[in-house]
């Protein structure tokens, strides 16, 4: 038990402090921190607290002589949703990234490879801030277009497995990028959990059933799908070294890992929906056995590193 | 001299009337009732302003009884007063919206404070008083015996017999009242078995019994999920700890229910390691089986637990650890509301417990301007055990501290109970933990009561721990000093801010308040690294695989 505590915890960590566990030590440097206040402009007019970083952290540090561009979404500031503000800071950031690739690509004509930027994003958000939300839409929209700009140039990190999960129009974002690493605590999805069953009853979709959410919307059930490349241990070191691998990975090979972003893709994506309707299970377990994994009642108890031994995943699932 | 002769046997010809007319209702003349009858049988035994117990409280609930009462007919049955140690249900309240019931004594109402205020308010119900669970249960006996009890337990034999089990909690109690004052107990079972685990209410003391249609309801309301302990409880569990826990040696105690006990008990087997602490404090306890006490158990420092009642999910954890549990010879647990309370209030040092509001002098309540949420258990241990007679050193240091208490006694020498209040400053939603006045004096207007609800007196407690400091009202010398002493502690509250800087400074050179540096403790490390257990799945792991959480604490 003790020994396993000593490494620090993602899901524990603020996005402040992911930031700085993604990055070789004493490199990172903050674009925008608190000390430049660039706070909600929307807040303070419906009388809600702000905060000076507006609950994201944008930056640059380095893995070896990599830059990686970070941003990291703070889950405890109105629950890591986009506004204005931390929706341009995302933009920014992409834009830096992107400026970064030229520049670089001009430079290092001979070891391009091994100084390639990375733009790495740590979700931790419901998707758009209510409170600002034609803002939050927009900047939802502008970094989607972002990440078609680095196609093929700069590659797009998500990292998922802190307490909010990714949500929302974010998990749209997260999709659309190059490689999604999660631990079994990170959760993707479009809709949260209490808004299904808002929406279509408890008989549905029992919210207060963390098992139930979990195994549908957690790293094991994305990764048996594929919707997740990589799965690693709840601990800043692993994510840290995922993204290291997928920072240094050929661009052709990247491009394999990538959900969508092909007409093959795409029908690739149809045929699931096709087969989910066909197979209409009523448990993640179901499609989970589908997939040939008989022992799916288990995986919910067992440790990241059983699961991974024990998991088989959809053929088309692509990653490490 | 012609005198009128003198029925003395009233109650029990009631009672063979009662038990005449529910007849037909059995299986074949015995106790067993189907459960199609169950409404009938209620209108058979009960008849119009009785007294009647329905069982129960903050953990398990005969809910299916509930239910069924709250479908007789009202012209047979009305005017019930209902003396219970729980209105949380629903069905509680439905049967004075119905007319079914009139009065009501109870000491807990929890999720329907809000609900019950209005009712007190609307003259829909007629309140009784409000207790604490240990004086309802005092009450049964003197004033308020009920005449027909509807109970809950998880298995009943042949012979009538009951398996109460892990949740035996106030069936004992509740059932004693009863039969022995010639009531009727009638009892909803989740099976009817052959044999049971093990007796826990014999069966001539129960008069009926229904098989329900499905498993009673328990409510897990002392499991604490670590994953929403923050940096500043695990601040003042570190307080706790140095300058209370270690500073009196602390071995017996009680903690209530909460985040901030939550994380003291966390952080017995890393900080309280840390300090050397093991052994010399927390090694028995009067307690429900909070999980979050799993890793402070297998590190060794926990050697015995009495509990209240049970909590979803410890079965098997506690089944597997019987040298530190109360069990049958069957393994499971043995609850028992009454005993522990009174295990908490005679046999423990300390009660450790958080409140909403805390005035200048120290009283607290939980109460708001409009919600009557009762007291269950927290005064019982949140007060001095004036009749306790035997010495422990941290009974004896607490006491000698104490001018105050002593004075009044011409210095005779004796303990006292450790009264720990955590608070913080601000609660959720910025509202102050120190006020002026409790919102206990606006409830009494509202809803008519005698006197405001407090909690804990202000003259029982005898430490506030808030993340400025810890102020020790053992010490105080005078009344003037103990409202200084609470002032220094209570930070920005306007409470707080009407302190006397000068007296403050004077007070802690005394010891009298003491803050985090005064006390030696790196406020930096305040954080949730120290906690042994992050989140549930960690207690899981803690209990190698004993601990089986609900599926609302089941977080992957």
């Amino acid at each position: 038990m003790s020994e396993k505590k000593m490494a620090r915890s993602f899901y524990e960590a603020s996005a402040r402090e992911r930031a700085l566990g993604l990055v070789d030590p004493g490199t990172f440097t903050e674009f925008l921190g608190p000390r430049d206040r660039m706070v909600s402009p929307h807040l303070p007019v419906l009388g809600e607290a702000v905060e000076f970083d507006d609950g994201i952290v944008t930056g640059i540090g380095k893995l070896g002589k990599r830059p990686v561009f970070v941003i990291s979404q703070e889950g405890r500031f109105n629950g890591g949703s986009v506004g204005e503000v931390s929706g341009a800071k995302m933009v920014g950031t992409f834009r830096a990234a992107l400026a970064a690739y030229k520049e670089l690509k001009q430079r290092h004509t001979e070891d391009f490879d091994e100084v390639r930027p990375v733009i790495a994003v740590s979700f931790e958000t419901g998707g758009v801030r209510l409170h600002e939300a034609n803002a939050g839409l927009l900047a939802h929209a502008e970094v989607m277009d972002q990440i078609q700009d680095a196609k093929g140039k700069v590659p797009v990190v998500a990292l998922i497995g802190s307490k909010v999960g990714c949500f929302g129009g974010m998990g749209f974002v997260a999709a659309a990028m190059d490689v999604v690493i999660m631990s079994i605590r990170g959760r993707l999805g479009l809709t949260g959990p209490e808004a299904i069953e808002q929406e279509m009853g408890k008989e549905e979709f029992d919210a207060a059933d963390k098992s139930l959410v979990y195994r549908t919307t957690g790293g094991e059930h994305k990764y048996i799908l594929g919707d997740c490349n990589v799965l690693v241990e709840d601990s800043l070191d692993a994510f840290r070294e995922a993204l290291a691998v997928a920072a240094a990975l050929p661009y052709e090979e990247l491009a394999s890992w990538n959900r969508i972003g092909s007409p093959e893709k795409v029908r690739e994506q149809i045929e699931l929906v096709k087969l989910a309707a066909e197979l209409n299970p009523a448990d993640s377990r179901d499609v989970w056995r589908y997939f040939g994994n008989e022992r799916a009642d288990e995986y919910q108890d067992m440790t990241t590193e059983e699961f991974l031994a024990a998991a088989k995943r959809r053929e088309g699932a692509v990653g490490r | 001299m012609n005198k009128e002769p003198i029925c003395w046997d009233t109650l029990k010809k009631d009672k063979e009337e009662r038990l005449a007319a529910a007849e037909p209702l059995t299986e074949q003349g015995g106790k067993f009732i189907p459960a199609k009858n169950t409404k009938k049988l209620l209108e058979a035994v009960i008849r119009p302003s009785d007294r009647v117990n329905l069982e129960g409280n903050n953990q398990k609930q005969a809910d299916f009884l509930a239910e069924k009462l709250c479908q007789v007919n009202k012209s047979k049955i009305h005017d019930l007063h209902m003396v219970q140690s729980s209105m949380t249900l629903d069905s509680h309240l439905k049967l004075f919206r119905k007319g079914i019931a009139r009065k009501a004594d109870f000491s807990f109402s929890g999720p329907q404070a809000g609900a019950i205020a209005d009712m007190i308010m609307g003259n829909e119900i007629e309140l009784g008083d409000i207790h604490t669970y240990l004086e309802l249960f005092g009450r049964y006996f003197i004033d308020l015996m009920p005449r027909v009890s509807l109970i809950a337990a998880y298995e009943a034999d042949r012979n009538g017999n009951l398996y109460t089990g892990f949740n035996t909690e106030d069936t004992p109690t509740i059932v004693e009242a009863t039969h022995f004052k010639q009531g009727i107990v009638v009892a909803q079972v989740n099976k009817i078995s052959d044999e049971l685990p093990r007796v826990d209410i014999p069966g001539e003391w129960v008069d009926f019994i229904v098989e329900a249609p499905r498993p009673f309801y328990v409510e897990p309301l002392f499991t604490r999920d670590p994953a929403l302990i923050t940096d500043c409880q695990i601040l003042r569990a570190m307080m706790a700890i140095k300058g209370i826990y270690a500073e009196y040696g602390v071995q017996t105690l009680n903690h209530g229910i909460g985040f901030d006990t939550a994380a003291i008990e966390l952080l017995l087997p890393t900080y309280g390691e840390e300090l050397g602490l093991k052994g010399k404090i927390c090694t028995s306890f009067a307690l429900n089986p909070h999980p979050t006490l799993i890793p402070a158990i297998e590190e060794g420092w926990v050697k015995n637990i009495h509990c209240f009642g049970g909590e979803v999910g410890m079965e098997e954890y506690i089944r597997a650890r019987s040298d530190v549990f109360f069990v049958g010879h069957d393994g499971s647990l043995r609850s028992n509301r009454a005993f522990s309370q009174m295990a908490g209030h005679y046999a423990c040092d300390m009660f450790v417990g958080g409140t909403l509001q805390i005035d200048p002098y120290g009283n607290s309540s939980t109460a708001t301007a409009k919600r009557v949420s009762g007291f269950g258990g927290a005064p019982n241990m949140g007060c001095d055990a004036r009749g306790r007679r035997h010495c422990s050193d941290a009974w004896l240091k607490c006491g000698e501290g104490s001018p105050t208490t002593t004075a009044a006694t011409g210095g005779m020498p004796r303990g006292r109970k450790l009264v720990v209040q955590l608070q913080e400053t601000f609660r959720e939603k910025m509202a102050p933990g120190f006020v002026e006045e409790l919102d206990a004096w606006k409830l009494k207007e509202n809803a008519g009561l005698a006197i405001p609800p407090v909690m804990i007196y202000g003259d029982d407690v005898t430490h506030i721990v808030t993340e400025e400091g810890i102020a020790y009202l053992d010490a105080c010398g005078s009344l003037k000093e103990r409202t200084a002493a609470i002032r220094a502690v209570a930070g920005y509250t306007k409470v707080g801010l009407a302190a006397d800087p000068a007296q403050t400074k004077q007070l802690r050179s005394r010891g009298i308040v003491r803050t985090p540096e005064d006390l030696g403790i790196d406020v930096s490390r305040a954080n949730r690294e120290l906690l042994a257990a992050k989140n549930v799945r960690d207690l899981v792991e803690w209990s190698d695989g004993l601990y089986h959480p609900p599926a609302k604490f089941r977080n992957w």
